[in-house]
């Protein structure tokens, strides 16, 4: 006997279109998306190379030319040092998509992996890791990070700055990073239990498709099916999730800068910027206009490119 | 068709009882079942939904869902302990000896990988290909059953091929690693008649090729027919009858398997004819009746049916062809 030849229409004749591609197609179609993805690579773009992009150092100050208004030399007009505000805009977007990159990827890792043992495990495991992600839930955020910066930050500036009078290795002179560092983990800390849960309820349902028992029945191991079977097919979800968290950890960023428990000056923040103008505004609206446009922007950007992605990659869920 | 007289079983199932935990305590789905393959031999295993055949396929290779569990039995496959062997070997056991084929091929697969990749995954864990040997191997078994220009399939996405299509897909990566044993769960029942019969057909021609054995489930009696050699009778959770293909057509023991096969609609029926059924539905897990499990439904059903639990047991006139049924054995004894 032979094989019976395959009736030959069933057969499509276009390249392989992956479901990613599949995805771009519809995401190019929905306009505020569009617009939104432009912005934040506009953004992106200010983030990587904004300052070989103005004349001006976001630092240097020209007491001659303070709290001027906007002009061809000075886009967005200078401040009460006479520092330009369109470079320290500039340089807050740098801030502000360091900061929400770093704590993302953080918050990512650890969500993903906690959530993704947990609904694949089950168990005592999943329990611990619920409990924990609700204890974590339940922390004020702001609470947190003020705890933070009042327990931590004094104590670490200071054991620097005498290690480096002790010994004037240059590593210890600089304490902007402990700012940093400080955000990112305070941040970090609070921003992942909802990954954690979204992919705990994708894996969850995802462990019961005829594919993971047909992925066992081959006898691969559950790394394996963890790995390329699972956490992939979870990964649409989590996409729009982590778009929508880069701009969260933004605006949050900005909120802690703006109250003082972010970046500190002279490190410009939007946050920081807009809680400087926010004291002058009424002689000087530019100084707070500026930085909350472009926060504004930015936030708005996130999300509808955090929608678009939704209807894109979930077609069934969209109208 | 290929008939062996070695009595090697390569796969023996006795007295495998499995339980769901539900609110009211543990309820019985599969009640003491024995099956066993010979070496190179087909095996039908027939029954209506719900009656077990899924899940005693799946608890031999341990992959049952959460709260089903085998609570009694024995499993061996080729004289191993399938139900106490470590996980590392069960795990060479599943895919590298024991082939499986799933029911639905539109879920079967990974969306999000390709069918060379998910081809290709077996050969790299049980048979330590390199990406390149895989590859070639996952195009030679594509072409194997029968998916015309196999080596541009490879890069396509599951949801660019048919139903029929993937099953085929599914074949070929059951047998990836020339296993001895191939279990089918209903691998036709998501198909068009027609691709059902392809798909019988290619098995058929594969299993004379490769000389494996294969476990075939399904509630179609009629599509097997020419495939099988032997055919197991499943009804709420027992084998009700066992008995070589031809045998079971040519002379049904049990009143279940009559009533099954009176089922199946013939073409020198009359037009108006109404098509014969069972009546009644089969019990629930959990409300299994004290007797024989089919009595309530039984056309013959007697005092003792009620009572008792039959044993399955050869009939006298032929040894292979075992039945579980007071009123069939009393017949033949009689006779």
């Amino acid at each position: 006997m032979t094989v019976v030849p395959m009736a030959t229409t069933d057969i499509k004749e276009e390249p392989p279109v992956s479901l990613w591609r599949d995805a771009w197609f519809r995401l190019r179609r929905n306009r505020l998306a569009v617009f939104g993805l432009g912005v934040v690579v506009l953004l992106a773009f200010t983030a990587l190379f904004g300052p070989y992009l103005t004349p001006f150092d976001f630092l240097s100050q020209n007491l001659d030319a303070r709290n001027m208004p906007p002009s061809l030399t000075h886009l967005f007009g200078t401040d009460d040092l006479g520092r330009d505000v369109f470079s320290r805009v500039i340089f807050g977007t740098r801030t502000a998509f360091l900061v929400a990159i770093v704590v993302t990827a953080i918050a990512v890792v650890i969500g993903v992996t906690l959530g993704a043992l947990a609904g694949f495990f089950g168990g005592w495991l999943d329990r611990v890791v619920m409990w924990l992600t609700d204890m974590t839930m339940s922390i004020p955020n702001l609470l947190l990070v003020v705890v933070i910066n009042a327990s931590l930050k004094s104590p670490i500036s200071s054991w620097m700055e005498s290690r480096y009078l002790a010994t004037l290795n240059p590593f210890y002179r600089e304490t902007i990073w402990v700012d940093f560092l400080l955000v990112f983990g305070s941040m970090a800390l609070i921003s992942w239990p909802p990954y954690a849960r979204l992919v705990r309820a994708q894996v969850l349902s995802i462990r019961s498709r005829p594919y993971i028992t047909a992925a066992q029945a081959l006898g691969l191991t559950n790394r394996i099916i963890l790995m390329r079977y699972v956490v992939p097919n979870a990964l649409g979800p989590l996409i729009v999730a982590v778009s929508a968290g880069l701009g969260t950890a933004m605006v949050l960023e900005s909120a802690f800068s703006f109250l003082g428990v972010g970046v500190n000056p002279p490190t410009p923040s939007w946050g920081n910027m807009i809680s400087d103008g926010l004291r002058v505004w009424q002689h000087y609206p530019h100084l707070l206009a500026a930085p909350a446009a472009v926060l504004g922007l930015a936030s708005v950007a996130f999300s509808f490119l955090g929608d678009g992605l939704n209807d894109a990659l979930n077609p069934r869920g969209a109208k | 068709m290929t008939k062996t007289n070695t009595s090697e079983r390569l796969l023996d199932v006795k007295g495998l009882t499995i339980e769901i935990e539900t609110r009211n305590g543990p309820a019985t789905i599969v009640d003491g079942i024995d099956l066993h393959v010979n070496k190179g031999e087909t095996l039908g295993v027939v029954g209506e939904s719900g009656c077990g055949k899924s899940l005693t396929m799946l608890s031999l290779m341990r992959l049952l869902p959460n709260k089903i569990r085998v609570t009694k039995g024995t499993a061996h496959f080729a004289g191993r302990d399938l139900q106490t062997m470590s996980n590392s070997e069960l795990r060479k056991v599943r895919g590298g000896e024991v082939g499986f084929v799933f029911q639905d091929p539109m879920t079967s697969l990974n969306p999000v990988m390709r069918i060379g990749q998910q081809l290709a995954e077996p050969l790299i864990y049980h048979r330590g290909m390199n990406k390149a040997q895989a590859r070639k191997r996952a195009g030679e078994l594509l072409k194997l059953v029968g998916i015309p220009g196999a080596e541009d399939r490879l890069d396509a996405y599951p949801h660019e091929l048919s139903g029929g299509m993937r099953q085929r897909v599914m074949i070929a990566i059951g047998l990836a690693c020339n296993p001895q044993l191939l279990i089918a769960d209903e691998p036709t029942t998501a198909l068009d008649v027609t691709i059902q019969a392809q798909i019988v057909d290619l098995v058929k021609e594969l299993r004379d090729r490769l000389g494996m054995s294969i476990v075939w489930i399904t509630h179609d009696l009629a599509l097997i027919a020419g495939l099988v050699d032997r055919v197991a009778v499943l009804y709420a959770g027992t084998v009700v009858e066992d008995a070589p293909v031809d045998d079971l057509f040519a002379r049904p023991a049990h009143p279940y398997t009559q009533g099954l096969l009176a089922s199946i609609p013939k073409l020198s029926d009359e037009r108006a004819s109404r098509l014969s059924s069972i009546g009644g539905t089969p019990p629930e897990p959990g409300r299994r009746p004290k007797g024989c499990p089919f009595a309530p439904r039984c056309p013959l059903a007697e005092a003792i049916c009620h009572d008792k639990v039959p044993v399955l047991e050869s009939l006298v006139s032929a040894g292979a062809h075992r039945v579980a049924c007071f009123v069939a054995q009393r017949k033949l004894e009689a006779a």
